[in-house]
């Protein structure tokens, strides 16, 4: 598996998925055909109308790609619009709207094929301008939440009117897996009308009220085989967890999202409804300690805490089971550079008396702020954290504040405070976004020049062996001193009637990747 | 009578001013802004201060609430910082919808209430009295949104008679529309009508020791019409008092009731505004919920004046 | 007229509030296991062991309802109280002190009315920050405006009677109207909303606690019981029954034992005309 990388030493190198089969790196290079996972497996059936139940947004959403960070929008805009990059559910990046792509050596300069033949809802063919366009939405003069992202881009350049060339100011091996990201999406060149969105996707609007519903037609001869099957799809709004299912079960709704892990057992039973679990795929939950205060300055402080807390006890009682243990870092465990040889840090009361003792702090007491706004169980995690720090004698003091205003209020201002770290999907970004220097969200402050340095040099790296090593000590490093409990990541939790067939766990997001619109249908 | 109703049209006016100034000053004392809560927390000071640019975040916070009130006085409520969409647009069938429930609701839970605070003073003491009492007390110790889950799982899951998600669409006719909505207006009347109930018959027992209420019954009067011709007018200020007091619940209070069984009405639009900061949809909200109390409120002083004809004599100098 | 016999619905409003109370007291020395500590399963239902089952992460119920006893009741009888207090001098002030005063308490007090409660309670929170002293303050002054309400309309009826105006014309001060004339007159109204508005505080710290303003974990109080277990009764798990049903047994022998105080007061007169 190991030595089965993507990357070949000839002039130019062709992507290939990193874990994929070889038919399927080779289908990239070939480049051409579009085929959808496991299309083979089942013929998809056309027709229907899908009612989805969702949580995730408020009656402030809308169309616009460049302010999206829900997974209510995200849905919708996927409906409508294509990226420009799919993750397969390997979690690999596969053509969407670029239908392939070559890099020079140095992982610097990237020539991308626009996919031939698209035509948007106005009728409007795709080409190079609408691609260049839709990637700038996010560069330069923006708000784009991914500015900072894409500000390695040096220059986007139109070869022909399928081709363009994009230029980074230093290499990185994994920039396709950047241009997955889900505010990539691609509309008409000049379009700025985010009310009434066109794009390239299986749906249009028909109607929208953000935080009731949306309703999409099929626009017909959709350019992927084989989805986009519905004849109309209705999102709707449905923010209490009891209402979701109680709407699932009753039949009023065919898909629900974001099931609650303590009751999902009971939905399990149901005869009319499947459930689809992404295991550990979902969030990681952090308690995150600033290492630049006081008392956290001290590694030891750090360390008691994380040895502290009963991180199993956390997953059985709150999370029902539905959680893969953290080991103090954020990257995904199903990343084929997680570093599995890392051991796991396991609850041990002595250990973290012992760390506390080192760091001369026997007697005093922490403060933990949590937040339903950082997740709905948070205050339910910290009292168990609370609890297994007891035997260790170390007092913990739980601060319980508003949900309203908390990622301005409380992130990055206390010292000590609940926070979630959604799913990246590579190892860089997760590592470079969390921990590194010169990153905005290193909300840990945690500064080490060592790790600095090994992440820059593992992102120009073509030698995949020697790559995950480097993104081991990496991960070593971080998950010994940087100031991130991560004791668990949750699993994402679907549920659907037993009707809607081609529904998937997926890596990134639940739903389908949150395009259960043009994935699934019904039997 | 008139003079009184013009005065305090006029003071409804200032007090609705003074609302709005509370609610933008209060709302923009609130820690964060539009931009750090659409923006996220991947937002650089550099995208957040293009983004307060754009959307007017900068100007002087006396500039921006002059600016909306002119443009409210020429009948614009501006636009949603986040959709940049009309608010006139989406607050509408909002407000219809919250309309729609509370007075569906009323009709309900008021004639109830005051039906059984009467039944109840009328047969003060008996087992019927006492089984009224602790039914309507046991159904507002519940907290709203434990009702609500409790009439889901008997009625919607269990049973299947009503669905959970009361949203009503265009699309849907009339009775079917109505049948969307039985559960949250059970849920609601269940909230309001023990605490009008209550009061009802407390007011009534509080004059039934008036001199002229004896008087009545030493005329040989029967107690029932004792109640409804005599004790209920002297008694129906406090009544109104708190009648009043829960149809403003009902309009401004239900974000819990309209959560739960997915009925999109203002109280949800302004908790979402209020988390997005976007001060124009809240400062709208604010604006129609203090119109709806101020209205309510008026009504009921001026129905207390009217149904008590003690309050009209001229040496009140109303 | 000899006393009136105790009613068996107040005595059973006596006993229970009692045994309440009892626990309030005594609470922290008779519960089965710690409150505050994971004991079990997650809500693992009535047994044996644990007689109420188990919660959210798994404590013990009968404890918890126990040990809530204390911060639920307390914080209920502090907020009401005080409330009543700001909220009825100054209705009955307003009805007394002269249309100006009135119009102009009344239109103040409507203005805060007209604010929702979710914007109050988060500028509270903003600018005081959560403990208990700012629960109880921001519950007591919300609700205080409400009891204003009831408490004015129900004084202006009372100081148009004629025994006002004839302690007026004998030159009684207006604190002393307030409290021999008006306040007497105004009591059962009063003390029947007393007897809701203390149930209303019950919920309302648990809908605060929704804010982040309120009880903070791991202590008990049963409005939040009842909001961590909610969502469990939809798969007829009893783990909130138990706490909803703790609020609701106090609040109906509170509101029989004011039935009977009302009666007391009340009754004479109209029932002995009667007869």
């Amino acid at each position: 598996m190991r030595d089965g990388n993507g990357w070949t030493s000839a002039g130019l190198l062709s992507r290939r998925g990193f874990l994929g089969t070889a038919a399927a790196g080779a289908l990239v290079t070939a480049g051409g055909l579009w085929l959808p996972r496991a299309a083979h497996a089942q013929e998809a059936k056309k027709g229907g109308t899908l009612r989805l139940g969702m949580e995730g947004g408020t009656s402030t959403d809308s169309f616009n790609p460049m302010t999206l960070s829900d997974e209510v929008p995200i849905s919708l805009c996927y409906a409508v619009m294509n990226g420009l990059i799919e993750f397969d559910g390997a979690g690999q990046p596969q053509p969407e709207l670029i239908e392939s792509w070559e890099v020079a050596p140095g992982a610097k300069v990237w020539t991308f094929n626009i996919r031939q033949g698209v035509t948007f809802s106005n009728g409007k063919t795709l080409d190079a301008q609408d691609v260049i366009y839709s990637i700038n939405l996010h560069r330069g003069e923006t708000v784009s939440q991914l500015k900072g992202n894409l500000e390695p881009i040096t220059d986007i350049k139109k070869i022909t009117d399928t081709q363009i060339e994009i230029t980074l100011s230093q290499g990185n091996a994994d920039f396709v897996a950047l241009l997955g990201d889900y505010h990539l999406l691609v509309v008409p060149d000049g379009h700025t009308d985010w009310a009434n969105p066109i794009g390239t996707g299986a749906y249009v609007v028909e109607s929208f009220e953000p935080g009731v519903r949306a309703v999409f037609k099929n626009r017909g001869d959709y350019w992927k085989p084989g989805r986009g099957n519905f004849d109309t799809v209705e999102i709707r709004y449905i923010a209490d967890a009891v209402a979701r299912t109680s709407a699932l079960q009753s039949g009023q709704i065919d898909g629900a999202n974001r099931l609650d892990p303590r009751t999902v057992d009971f939905l399990m039973q149901a005869p009319n409804l499947h459930i689809v679990r992404g295991e550990g795929t979902g969030l990681r939950y952090v308690f995150c300690a600033r290492v630049s205060d006081d008392p956290y300055t001290n590694k030891n402080a750090v360390l008691a805490l994380k040895y502290g807390i009963d991180r199993q006890k956390i997953i059985d009682n709150v999370l029902n089971g539905y959680a893969t243990i953290g080991n103090d870092h954020t990257v995904a465990p199903s990343n084929p550079f997680f570093n599995a040889d890392l051991p796991q840090r396991a609850y041990d009361p002595d250990k973290a008396a012992f760390h506390l003792k080192e760091a001369g702090l026997t007697g005093s007491e922490f403060r933990l702020t949590v937040s339903e706004g950082a997740w709905v169980t948070s205050p339910d995690c910290a009292q168990i954290f609370q609890q297994s720090l007891e035997p260790a004698g170390i007092k913990l003091e739980l601060n319980k504040v508003p949900a309203d205003g908390y990622w301005s209020n409380v992130w990055r201002v206390d010292p000590f405070c609940a926070v979630i770290w959604g799913a990246r999907m590579t190892a860089d970004e997760s590592l470079t976004v969390s921990y590194s220097t010169a990153s905005p969200m290193n909300d840990s402050n945690w500064k080490n020049e060592t790790f600095d340095k090994l992440l820059a040099e593992a992102r120009v790296e073509l030698d995949q062996a020697k790559r995950k090593e480097m993104y081991a000590t990496c991960q070593q490093l971080v998950s010994d001193e940087a100031g991130h409990i991560v004791f668990a990541i949750n699993d994402t939790l679907d549920g659907y009637a037993t009707t809607v067939m081609g529904v998937d766990k997926h890596p990134r997001f639940g739903m389908c990747d949150l395009r259960v619109a043009e994935k699934a249908w019904f039997a | 009578m008139g003079r009184y109703i013009a005065i305090r049209l006029a003071l409804g006016l200032v007090t609705l001013i003074s609302v709005t100034v509370l609610v933008f000053v209060a709302t923009n004392l609130l820690p964060g802004d539009a931009a750090t809560e659409i923006l996220g927390r991947g937002a650089t000071p550099e995208t957040l201060a293009r983004f307060r640019e754009q959307l007017g975040l900068d100007d002087p916070l006396v500039l921006r609430y002059g600016k909306w009130l002119w443009d409210l006085l020429h009948g614009d409520l501006g636009q949603s910082l986040t959709t940049q969409t009309p608010i006139a647009e989406t607050i509408w069938p909002r407000l219809v919808s919250t309309l729609r429930l509370a007075g569906l609701t009323a009709l309900v839970s008021v004639p109830l209430a005051i039906g059984l605070g009467i039944l109840s003073a009328a047969h003060e003491g008996t087992a019927l009295d006492r089984v009224l009492a602790i039914g309507a007390l046991a159904a507002i110790s519940f907290p709203e949104f434990f009702t609500a889950y409790l009439l889901i799982l008997v009625f919607s899951v269990k049973l299947g008679w009503f669905p959970n998600l009361s949203t009503i669409f265009p699309e849907m006719g009339f009775w079917e529309s109505l049948h969307a909505m039985v559960l949250p207006i059970v849920a609601l009347a269940c909230l309001v009508t023990a605490h009008m109930m209550r009061m009802t018959r407390t007011s009534i027992l509080s004059v039934m020791s008036q001199p002229y209420i004896e008087m009545a019954f030493l005329k040989g009067v029967p107690r029932g019409a004792v109640i409804t011709r005599h004790a209920l007018p002297n008694a129906a200020a406090p009544i109104i008092a708190v009648v009043a007091m829960n149809l403003a619940y009902l309009v401004v209070g239900i974000v819990v009731i309209e959560v739960v069984f997915v009925y999109p009405g203002l109280g949800q639009y302004m908790v979402d505004a209020v988390a997005k900061r976007d001060i124009p949809v809240v400062q709208a909200c604010g604006l129609i919920f203090g119109i709806a109390f101020i209205g309510l409120n008026l009504v009921s002083d001026i129905l207390a004046v009217l149904v008590n004809p003690r309050l009209r004599s001229p040496n009140r100098g109303r | 007229m000899t006393r009136l016999r105790i009613p068996p619905t107040a005595i059973f409003g006596i006993i229970v509030l009692a045994l309440f109370i009892g626990f309030a007291l005594i609470g922290p020395w008779i519960v089965p296991y710690d409150p505050e500590t994971t004991v079990g399963r997650t809500w693992s239902g009535p047994s044996a062991e644990f007689w109420l089952g188990t919660d959210n992460i798994g404590r013990d119920i009968l404890s918890r309802v126990i040990s809530g006893a204390r911060t639920t009741i307390g914080l209920a009888l502090v907020t009401t109280l005080l409330s009543f207090a700001i909220g009825v001098s100054l209705g009955i002030f307003a009805a007394v002190a002269g249309p100006r005063v009135d119009a102009f308490l009344s239109r103040v007090i409507d203005m805060f009315l007209s604010v929702p409660v979710l914007i109050m309670a988060l500028i509270v929170l903003t600018a005081l920050g959560s403990s208990i002293p700012t629960l109880i303050l921001t519950i007591a002054l919300l609700d205080s405006t409400r009891v204003y309400l009831v408490a004015r309309a129900v004084a202006v009826d009372v100081a148009t009677r004629d025994f006002v105006d004839v302690a007026r014309l004998r030159g009684e001060s207006l604190p002393w109207i307030m409290a021999h004339e008006i306040l007497p007159n105004a009591l059962p109204p009063l003390i029947s909303e007393f007897g809701l508005r203390f149930c209303f505080n019950f919920l309302y710290v648990a809908s605060l606690s929704f804010l982040g303003l309120g009880v903070q974990p791991p202590q008990a109080d049963w409005g939040g019981m009842v909001r961590e277990n909610g969502q469990a009764i939809s798969f007829g798990i009893l783990a909130p029954i138990w706490p909803a049903l703790a609020i609701a047994i106090v609040t109906v022998a509170v509101n029989l034992i004011v039935d009977w105080l009302l009666s007391r007061n009340v009754r004479p007169s109209g029932a002995s005309a009667e007869l």
